[in-house]
């Protein structure tokens, strides 16, 4: 079998190639809960920074959480996400005490990611 | 009744063929959602058969039981990580040979030069695309593509 084959279509008429995005797309309405819990403990972390308020296990978790978002949104057609959380990552793993400029910059962002995520990779990214 | 040699001359040839052209592929992710995009690429696009592994622990056992072509082993993961798992499927005798893949989604130089140096076959980034993921492993291990 050759990757030619692979991306003829089959006896349904539908490719592989779109036969795997069906299945990246159901996947995605599966694992949808999973990524906006993540975007949410971002958002939570980034408000308690901008108070001054955010302990040390939540700045690693945001930090883990930021990572695992990085890698798979881009998966998922959404790239745009995927340089957003790795901004975040870094921004969270700089300092428990960041400048106003950076704090900033975080509740933009993880806003932007926000709304990225709520309209899923099937928008316009 | 006597014995036939060659009365389904093509059938056998042909599918052993095949099965020489399926590659077996072990994905050792922590992450549900990475593990089963890979799944779906690699099995969908290349028509590999994939084995999963969501830990490290998992993965050296499954390498040893199953003795796949090649792994694809995350780099971050609780408990035993993405490294300590390369060193220790190194280690062992009955899986040291088994080409590894790190996959990651961390792009610095440094992790770059010491994933190396612990012998990595090669490096993949997260996020992958699921469409060229198959070509991707197949360059870096000098397969035929998507064979």
């Amino acid at each position: 079998m050759t990757h030619k084959d692979r991306i003829s279509p089959d006896e349904n008429g539908q490719s592989q190639e779109q036969k795997l995005q069906s299945m990246i797309s159901a996947l995605w309405d599966r694992s949808r809960h999973t990524v906006v819990e993540r975007a949410a403990l971002l958002q939570t972390a980034g408000d308690l920074l901008a108070h001054n308020r955010l302990d040390e296990t939540t700045q690693l978790n945001a930090v883990d959480s930021a990572h695992k978002l990085a890698g798979v949104l881009g998966t998922f057609g959404l790239p745009r996400g995927t340089d957003l959380a790795r901004e975040a990552e870094v921004l969270f793993g700089q300092s428990m005490t960041p400048g106003k400029v950076e704090i900033e910059r975080l509740q933009v962002l993880l806003a932007e990611l926000t709304r990225l995520i709520d309209r899923g990779p099937l928008g316009p990214d | 009744m006597g014995w036939k040699p060659y009365s389904q001359p093509l059938a056998l040839p042909v599918a052993f063929i095949f099965f020489l052209m399926t590659h077996r592929i072990l994905i050792i992710d922590d992450e549900d959602d990475i593990r089963q995009v890979a799944a779906m690429s690699l099995e969908t696009v290349a028509g590999w058969d994939v084995l999963l592994a969501s830990s490290g622990k998992q993965g050296i056992e499954r390498a040893s039981s199953e003795q796949p072509d090649a792994i694809l082993l995350d780099v971050m993961m609780p408990e035993m990580d993405g490294p300590t798992t390369l060193l220790k499927l190194k280690a062992n005798g009955s899986t040291s040979h088994i080409p590894v893949l790190l996959l990651t989604a961390k792009v610095q130089g440094p992790d770059q030069r010491k994933f190396a140096e612990m012998g990595v076959a090669a490096t993949l980034f997260k996020p992958f695309d699921p469409l060229t993921l198959a070509k991707q492993i197949s360059a870096a291990l000098g397969w035929k593509e998507g064979g």
